[in-house]
């Protein structure tokens, strides 16, 4: 077992130090020591996209991060995309409006991602959509309801309605 | 008959659900995000062999690695387990031993026979490594079809690979062959598939000594089953395991039952009297969770000179594999009783078998048995091409119209009056527009390109009554502050049912659904969990009956307080009040906190208290039907399948909630186009799972599935809300339809695919073999 | 950087360098593979970035694929790049993965492989004794296996423009979108003043033990007018220049016979481009 080193990152606009061993992950750390548990692990080899967060401000997979890696960046998790305790993020008003999620495990992944998409393509096409949020799986909704959110979102966020 | 209740505002609504505040801001609570004091980790050490002895066994490396606590393997943990027998499986029935660690033996690749308890996961996987293990490997039985006649037995306490044999051979069907004017023949495959939920398996453990109680965390689709069979194997009373229900990602049947690790860990926990969490990863979930889908069916078929079915014999085979989940099941004699489907088929002969393999274990994966529809509808588009009718003119042919109703079916089956397989053929063709696609199929033709289109009509048995899921409690009971709080056996993992119950309950008692908390887990009535289409019927009704006996009450109280007649009342979200005079109300608050802190002003004879337990018991069988059709095109280049268009037709019943339920659809057919086109669980000769990560395991993603078009027909069921369950159904229609049109499309050259997968490999292989 | 070539002298085999990640962390996190040491590049600011060389581009090794593919200077001179860029897997993988660990891992099924090689790209290769330079096709030496030996680090890759008409065209078949390809071709193909083909340039994936050129084909092309060469016909040569291997996905066979109408295709679209742009000068 390798020496422990110690770790620090703002997570969600907060400092939050730790330690770990080089070989934990960005991903166990977010959610052992940050206590980010909307982080969520589907898979642990970069497939399913739910442990994705945003790290200065990029969509990146938590589980393919050793935490030292990030060490004095910006993350951001699903938890701190929502401005505050009573409002969500265009993103997630629009999932929960257009049923984009049934069990909710992929969600967090999803909504970050999503986020990012539309941060660099403002007005996609349905086919832009679909391709651009292809590097996340979910297996309850089919994707109806999350291309439909999206599509929506991408209009509140260009402030079309 | 269906009766809503006096005012449905909520039923029939797509209700935002109450679940997604929590769920998209990352505030869910599933079992990896329970933390407990002390708690310690769990990693399992399994097979790289489909069948091996093993010869030696040293874990003392492992157990002196710093962090580890304790290394189990079969010697010093399979004799603390009492029964492992899950509850839909007959303790007199015969089943594979009972153990949690392989001993002596390993029996698939995956088959776990070490099992480490350390500080940390990461820990545990290094330990799992130090563990000095010696197999002899053995040949092992990995073909299927050959398995019953083979001398090597996976499971040598059986005597032989076959599990169930039931032939149920029927004389007026070999007579109806007699002077039938076609015969058709074939057989047809399905493939090795899994359920991956996105939230793999997983349990946290807590023994409290003295106490006696055992404390659970899990991600589990019945937490009644996770108490059963946890006070079964740890040999405690049912009372001593308080079983906690958060939020689980998913299951899709996966999660219906204990698998061997979950037994492992309960037992583990107690002996170690510490707290323990294991997490399956996803390779464990790809290669030794369960699997299924494995099976072949072969479908004669007797039709008269018009296209009539006269009769049909069908011989169903499925895999197993070594240690099925939730025991040996038969859904393969499910399949063939269900096959005549919403048609009149005449009378039929059946057989059914099921083996064993060394391969991972078959479980329940949503629509369990729906190689009845697999092998029906693709069996009737080839009925129809060796015939030369349309396939939709085949079916209007044949499917059960409304005269027909009610209809007995030759084997066994009855259907009342509230299906509607016709109606839904036919809304499903007007939606796809059939004519027009027919047209426009024949001028690509013309052009080189290949286009097809498949359907499937089916009739699906939801809500089964029978045996220990044939009910369903719910307790209920208006707080002080009057919340409705409800408490119920079911185990909701994406289904919406903290939504759709909240919206039963909201119509019946006369409130909002958001007054309205469902509660699963420790607390509440026995019941079955939610899995097998059951839980808006079954759940629901018992709601429903909760909720009606609640109402009554404040009604009663309401009356007494406000000095009105109870008929002149009314109960709207949360308001009681006189008909024609709003002004007159009270609010159920107030009538609450009489109930309870002033029970003394309670109408004389009258019970403290605003609580309602009821139980429901369904029917045997609820039935819903639906129709899909899809469209693709198919590049002959390449062997690439895309889809068109996908329109659902469907009858659930009355329904609770149209975004819910056209969610559920969608989800299911989704996981249908990804069966027959993308994902294939490939063992090679050897046992060898080679799809063992996400990057082989091919679930589709957006890019993949075409928009979804869903109608509806509404005939209520005769249960208390008129609704019929819609979980599965997408699953059972999507394969058939999107195999037909995939047939279809290859149908100009002069193949006649029949089996799946239909991947790009699969289709250039058929085309290829058409010009050879 | 001075300091990682240190390192790796230092430690040899049981170091590893650690770039994007997106394909080293899964196989560690799975524990099919281990090393005692990770280097990790990330902080290493010189092997990052586009700057000009001599006409063409000079990409720094941990240059991130999201970056390739948004570089007006790649996109300008070497645009076979930034249309085989959007095939790697996904935005979030692209955002972290990089075109020398891509080139490094030397995936037979990916795609900044093959383009190397079409476009006869150079690798420059830094070890504590110096730097050298190696061609691509020299580079590739078996699945996964480079010139790089383990003391050494790819820093950079090279590239020239091309100084003459020329259309470019990249496409592949994945079994899902942003899987690794089934097969898949990168194409440039170059003609003179007088519009007749001197210069063509196919790479492919996903057919082979390594990525691979068509020499067939490339020889098919040679000397033709560009407005008469028939693709499909030429792209069918194709499949003598592979050795494809089968698996899970698809079969040798599949890879062999799809693919082949695959080059087909893309040397349609390259033509294409040519006789368009030739059309509006």
């Amino acid at each position: 077992m390798a020496d422990q080193v110690p770790l620090s990152m703002t997570v969600n606009g907060r400092t939050r130090r730790g330690q770990g061993e080089p070989r934990l992950t960005l991903a166990d750390f977010l959610r052992e020591q940050a206590l980010c548990t909307g982080v969520h692990l589907g898979c642990e080899h970069g497939v399913c996209g739910s442990c994705t967060v945003l790290m200065d401000g990029e969509a990146v997979r938590s589980c393919l991060l050793f935490a030292v890696q990030a060490e004095g960046a910006h993350i951001t998790t699903v938890e701190g995309l929502a401005p505050d305790d009573e409002t969500l993020h265009p993103v997630q008003e629009a999932f929960r409006d257009c049923h984009g999620l049934q069990c909710g495990f992929c969600t967090p992944g999803f909504v970050v991602s999503v986020a990012a998409f539309l941060e660099a393509n403002p007005d996609p096409s349905d086919d832009e959509i679909r391709h651009g949020i292809a590097g996340n799986l979910c297996r309850c909704t089919g994707y109806q309801g999350i291309v439909a959110a999206t599509r929506q979102a991408a209009g509140v966020m260009r402030g079309g309605e | 008959m269906a009766s809503t209740s006096a005012a449905a505002r909520y039923v029939g609504q797509s209700v935002k659900r109450l679940e997604d505040p929590r769920l998209v801001t990352g505030h869910g609570r599933y079992v990896d995000d329970i933390v407990l004091p002390g708690m310690l980790h769990v990693a399992f050490g399994r097979s790289d062999l489909a069948r091996a002895a093993i010869t030696h066994l040293d874990t003392s490396a492992a157990e002196a690695l710093d962090g580890v606590h304790a290394v189990f393997t079969a010697a010093n943990l399979n004799s603390h387990n009492d029964s492992l027998r899950a509850s839909l499986h007959p303790p007199e029935s015969p089943a594979p031993p009972a153990n949690m660690l392989a001993d002596g033996d390993v029996r698939f690749v995956g088959d776990p026979y070490v099992m480490v308890v350390a500080e940390s996961r990461y820990i545990a996987e290094d330990a799992i490594e130090l563990v000095d293990v010696e197999f002899e490997p053995l040949e092992p039985v990995v073909d299927y079809e050959t398995a019953a006649d083979s001398e090597i037995h996976v499971h040598p306490e059986l005597g032989g690979n076959l599990a169930h044999d039931l032939p149920v051979p029927n004389p007026a069907q070999q007579e109806a062959f007699e002077n039938a004017a076609h015969i058709i023949t074939e057989t047809w495959h399905q493939h090795r598939q899994t359920n991956v939920p996105m939230e793999t398996r997983g349990i946290v453990a807590s023994w409290q000594p003295h106490a006696g109680v055992m404390e659970v965390w899990a991600s589990t689709q019945s937490p009644h089953e996770m108490q059963l069979v946890g006070a079964r194997v740890l040999g405690i009373g049912e009372h001593k395991i308080v079983v906690h229900f958060g939020d689980v990602g998913g299951g899709f049947g996966q999660k219906m039952f204990l698998g061997r690790e979950d037994m492992a860990v309960l037992v583990a926990a107690k002996l170690l009297a510490s707290p323990l969490k294991w997490i399956e990863d996803r390779r464990e979930n790809l290669l030794a969770s369960n699997h299924a889908r494995i099976e072949q069916m072969t479908v004669k078929m007797a039709v008269d000179e018009d296209g009539n079915f006269l009769a049909a014999d069908l011989d169903q085979l499925e895999d197993d594999g070594a240690y099925p989940l939730g025991g040996p099941a038969t859904p393969g004699a499910m399949a063939t009783m269900l096959y005549p489907g919403p048609y009149r088929m005449g009378p039929v002969s059946w057989r059914a078998r099921t083996v064993y393999t060394n391969t991972c274990g078959r479980g329940a994966y949503r629509g369990p048995w729906q190689m009845e529809s697999v092998a029906r509808e693709q069996m009737i588009d080839r009925v129809a091409r060796e015939i030369g009718m349309d396939p939709l003119e085949l079916r209007r042919r044949n499917v059960l119209k409304p005269d027909d109703l009610p209809y007995q079916v030759s084997t066994g089956l009855h259907f009342e009056t509230t299906i509607s397989p016709e109606q839904t053929l036919e809304q499903a063709a007007e939606m796809i527009g059939y004519d027009d696609f027919r047209a426009e199929q024949a001028k690509a033709r013309e052009q080189g390109r290949y286009l097809g289109l498949g359907m499937a009509l089916y009739i699906e048995p939801t809500s089964m009554g029978m045996g220990p899921l044939g009910t369903e409690s719910a307790m209920l009971r208006v707080e002080v502050d009057g919340h409705v709080n409800v408490f119920m056996g079911t185990g909701s993992h994406g289904q919406s049912l903290e939504t759709t119950i909240a919206q039963l309950v909201a119509d019946e008692l006369g409130v909002r659904p958001e007054d309205v908390t469902l509660h699963q887990g420790h607390g509440s009535g026995y019941g079955f969990g939610t899995g097998g289409s059951r839980s808006a019927v079954i759940a629901g009704s018992a709601a429903r009956a909760a909720a009606s006996g609640v109402r009554d009450k404040v009604v009663a109280i309401a009356a007494h307080l406000m000095e009105a007649s109870a008929d002149d009342l009314e109960v709207a979200d949360g308001v009681i009040s006189v008909k024609g005079t709003p002004a007159a109300s009270m609010t159920m608050a107030q009538v609450a906190a009489t109930a309870y802190q002033n029970s003394d002003a309670l109408p004389p004879g009258t019970e403290a208290g605003l609580e309602h337990t009821a139980r429901y018991k369904a029917p045997p069988a609820t039935h819903s039907n639906a129709c899909h059709i899809c469209t693709c095109e198919l590049d002959p280049d390449t062997g690439k399948v895309t889809l068109l268009r996908y329109v659902v037709s469907e009858d659930c019943g009355v329904l609770i909630n149209p975004m819910v339920v056209d969610g559920q659809i969608a989800g299911g057919v989704v996981q249908g186009i990804g069966g027959v086109l993308y994902e294939h669980c490939v063992y090679d000769e050897s046992g060898n799972p080679l799809a063992s990560t996400f990057l082989d395991y091919l679930v589709p993603t957006a890019a993949e599935v075409p928009e979804l078009e869903c109608g509806h027909v509404v005939v209520p069921s005769d249960t208390p809300g008129g609704h019929k369950g819609t979980g599965e159904g997408g699953a059972i229609g999507a394969p058939p339809a999107v195999f037909n049109a995939v047939a279809d499309a290859l149908a100009p050259f002069g193949v006649y695919p029949n089996r799946q997968p239909l991947d790009p490999n699969a289709v250039l292989s058929l085309i290829a073999s058409a010009s050879d | 950087m001075a300091d990682v070539v240190g390192l790796l002298a230092e430690h040899g085999d049981d170091a590893k360098p650690l770039a994007g990640g997106q394909s080293l962390v899964p196989m560690l996190a799975m524990r099919l593979t281990r090393f005692e040491h990770i280097v990790d590049l990330n902080r290493v600011d010189e092997l990052f970035g586009v700057e000009s060389d001599n006409g063409g581009v000079r990409i720094g090794a941990m240059t991130r694929q999201a970056a390739v593919e948004t570089d007006a200077a790649v996109a300008e001179r070497v645009p076979l790049l930034h249309l085989a860029t959007p095939h790697i897997g996904h935005f979030q993988i692209r955002n972290r993965g990089t075109i020398g660990g891509s080139v490094a891992h030397a995936d037979p099924a990916s795609e900044y492989p093959a383009v190397m090689l079409a476009l006869d790209g150079t690798a420059e290769i830094a070890s504590a004794s110096g730097t050298r330079e190696v061609a691509a096709s020299e580079f590739f030496e078996s699945t996964f296996m480079t010139a790089v030996a383990p003391d050494e680090l790819l820093i950079a890759l090279r590239f020239q423009a091309w100084d003459q008409p020329a259309g470019f065209a990249f496409d592949e078949i994945a079994r899902r979108s942003g899987d690794f390809a089934l097969a898949g071709a990168a194409v440039g193909i170059g003609t003179d003043g007088a519009g007749r083909i001197n210069r063509a340039a196919v790479g492919m994936l996903g057919v082979g033990p390594t990525p691979r050129r068509a020499p067939s084909v490339e020889a098919a092309l040679m000397g033709l007018a560009a407005a008469d060469a028939d693709p499909h016909e030429i792209g069918r040569l194709a499949a003598d220049d592979m050795d494809p291997i089968g698996d899970v996905h698809a079969s040798a066979e599949y890879r062999r016979r799809a693919g082949s109408t695959l080059v087909g295709r893309v040397l349609a679209s390259a033509l294409a481009q040519l006789t368009q742009e030739a059309g509006n000068g």
